[in-house]
């Protein structure tokens, strides 16, 4: 039985919860309620309902090339930001070595970096190198960017990681190779995964260093950014919500594999 | 422990990190088919020692021989030596089979052939044919330990290890669980190295022990010597509560102790021995009425007493100095605390040690 006091703090903490997730997300239920207009204008509340800008955005020749800019420069940035960090997490968590403590705390610097200090940076770099600014451009900007915070993620899951289990691998007959293969990749591959849809997702979205380092290449966030500034029209919020809407499923298709390999693992018990 | 053949020998082995010396100049054979067991305080140098028999660590110097020939660079995967784990390190991503036949996919056997050799080893540590698929995380403390036991059996090692496997079990399961060891060591007729901090373990499963202090072994000999014969202090302190008391040889033969009246009778020392520790064993110890019913007595205050399960423990204040005296519990001594008593032991129940 629930007391008098309980309820009213339970009603509370319920309310609050509440606000938090209003606060977080009505923004976005927005953007999408926004999209669903028959209007040519920026108008909110939306006034009169209709598919139209849906229709015409997915038949935009330029909007594929966008999505097609984006997913390029994110898919480059995940397979070797993934790479990369891999490494780079055993050198922050794995190993005891001279200077470890300095790479620890000069591999994090970059997350902190104002970005678009960082993306100018980035262009003058370029610029002195003489390299042609273009989509691949902006995967080495992302990267810089990317690859600290992927870092950081892996390197979690390899402070959980028993050295033991190396050991033992090796002991028991196996190469070098063997043991990364058949123990050291598989038990960290949680890891990995987070760490992948990170690097995906946070290129995916990120406009600051886009847009000194893309060149003449466009990606959905500078788009976005671009027709907001000039030449709104109801497209603006299509793209937006087919943005998040695809880093959702991204989310929630990527938790429901982990949850899938899990109960499979566990039905093995049986 | 007569004519077996030495299956490992170390000669002069040491173990450098830095300025310290954690293994120092040890000398040791080890027999074939022999449970030997190294026992240590943490710090002492025992785990140094045993990664470097399984090739985890390279001395610094000295050698390492596995039958007569020089192992000091082969690597552990390719030493045929195997290792059970502090933390079992069992794999967490596979199941109880995959676990037991990593060694054998590595080593590229058949699938049935693994499976086969996987239920065989299986059986022989008891485990249930069913948990061949099981996911090896829902085991129970004591099935993983037989998990970690198999996958060490099925490489087939000559020489097995055990990096104080049973420490992070409960005491009963621990003392089951060191019974069903010896027995493994009985089926499968390979030599066991064992370190443990425990010499209570060491005694239940061991041939042989050797203590390790500093880097150095101070004593090695059968589990019955350790504890009868022990030639430091150190040594006679590691397993249960034992009297030392500081004593300087007399000319007379007879000890002096600075802490009590009396000249107390004891072992005939060894030749150079001026001054040392005479140690008695708490079940030596007995109440006695009159001096004369034992070589020593001492006469004090019982201060308190401690039920041990089958046996009752006191304690007795002689001055500044407290005696430990055990008694099984069906000869519980009847005095009152505070009583004054006397206790005493013969001169052959004693054994003189060094610091």
């Amino acid at each position: 039985m629930e007391t008098k006091g309980q309820r009213v703090r339970h009603a509370f903490i319920t309310a609050w919860a509440l606000a938090v997730i209003v606060f977080l997300y009505l923004p976005t239920v927005c953007i999408t309620i926004a999209s669903f207009t028959a209007s040519r204008y920026f108008q909110f509340p939306v006034a009169k309902f209709g598919l139209d800008w849906w229709e015409k955005t997915f038949n935009s020749i330029e909007i594929r090339q966008l999505l097609s800019t984006s997913i390029s420069i994110a898919l480059c940035v995940t397979v070797i930001a993934v790479t990369l960090a891999f490494f780079g997490a055993l050198a922050f968590a794995r190993y005891d070595w001279k200077g470890r403590s300095i790479y620890q705390k000069l591999i994090l610097l970059p997350i902190f970096f104002p970005q678009s200090v960082l993306g100018l940076a980035l262009l003058l770099w370029f610029n002195m190198l003489g390299l042609q600014l273009s989509w691949m451009t902006a995967v080495f900007a992302h990267l810089v960017w990317i690859v600290p915070v992927v870092t950081l993620v892996i390197a979690i899951q390899v402070y959980s990681f028993d050295p033991a289990l190396e050991e033992a691998a090796f002991d028991l007959g196996a190469t070098r190779w063997q043991v990364l293969r058949e123990v050291t990749l598989p038990v960290l591959f949680p890891g990995l995964f987070s760490g992948a849809l990170f690097a995906f997702l946070l290129s995916w979205g990120n406009f600051p260093l886009s847009l000194y380092t893309t060149g003449a290449d466009t990606t959905v966030p500078e788009y976005l950014y671009a027709k907001m500034v000039a030449g709104y029209t109801p497209g603006v919020p299509v793209l937006g919500t087919v943005s998040t809407i695809g880093a959702a499923f991204l989310l929630i298709g990527g938790y429901g594999l982990i949850l899938a390999m899990r109960r499979a693992r566990q039905s093995a018990t049986e | 422990m007569a004519a077996r053949p030495t299956i490992l020998s170390l000669k002069s082995v040491r173990k450098i990190f830095g300025t310290l010396a954690a293994v120092d100049s040890i000398n040791l054979d080890i027999g074939e088919g022999e449970f030997f067991t190294i026992v240590g305080p943490s710090g002492s140098g025992k785990t140094t020692l045993l990664r470097m028999l399984a090739g985890m660590e390279q001395p610094t110097s000295g050698d390492i021989l596995l039958r007569g020939e020089r192992i000091n660079d082969l690597p552990a995967n390719r030493r045929p030596t195997c290792m059970v784990f502090q933390s079992l390190a069992l794999f967490p991503h596979r199941t109880v089979g995959e676990n037991i036949e990593f060694s054998l996919k590595i080593r590229g056997e058949a699938r049935d052939k693994r499976k086969a050799r996987a239920l065989e080893l299986m059986d022989l540590l008891r485990l249930p044919q069913a948990y061949y698929g099981k996911n090896v995380m829902k085991c129970s403390g004591g099935e993983r330990q037989r998990v970690a036991l198999a996958r060490a059996l099925a490489y087939d090692p000559q020489i097995l290890f055990f990096d104080e496997p049973l420490s992070a079990i409960d005491y009963k399961l621990r003392k089951t669980l060191e019974k069903e060891l010896k027995d493994i060591h009985r089926e499968t007729k390979k030599t066991f190295v064992y370190i443990t901090h425990s010499l209570e373990e060491a005694m239940v499963m061991s041939d042989r022990i050797g203590v390790m202090r500093e880097g150095k072994l101070v004593q090695v000999g059968s589990p019955h010597e350790i504890y009868s014969a022990p030639t430091t202090r150190f040594v006679s302190e590691f397993i249960g509560d034992v009297n030392v008391i500081p004593v300087d040889v007399a000319g007379d033969g007879l000890l002096k102790s600075v802490s009590l009246k009396d000249a107390l009778k004891g072992p005939v020392p060894p030749k150079g021995f001026t001054s040392g520790h005479l140690v008695i064993r708490p079940e030596f110890l007995r109440f006695i009425g009159k001096p004369s019913e034992a070589d020593n007595s001492v006469s004090g205050r019982l201060y308190n007493e401690y039920a041990l399960g089958s046996r009752i423990q006191y304690q007795v204040r002689v001055g500044e100095r407290v005696f430990i005296v055990e008694k099984l519990r069906q000869q519980m001594f009847t005095g009152k605390l505070d009583d004054e008593v006397r206790i005493g032991w013969d001169a052959k129940d004693s054994i003189l040690v060094t610091d």
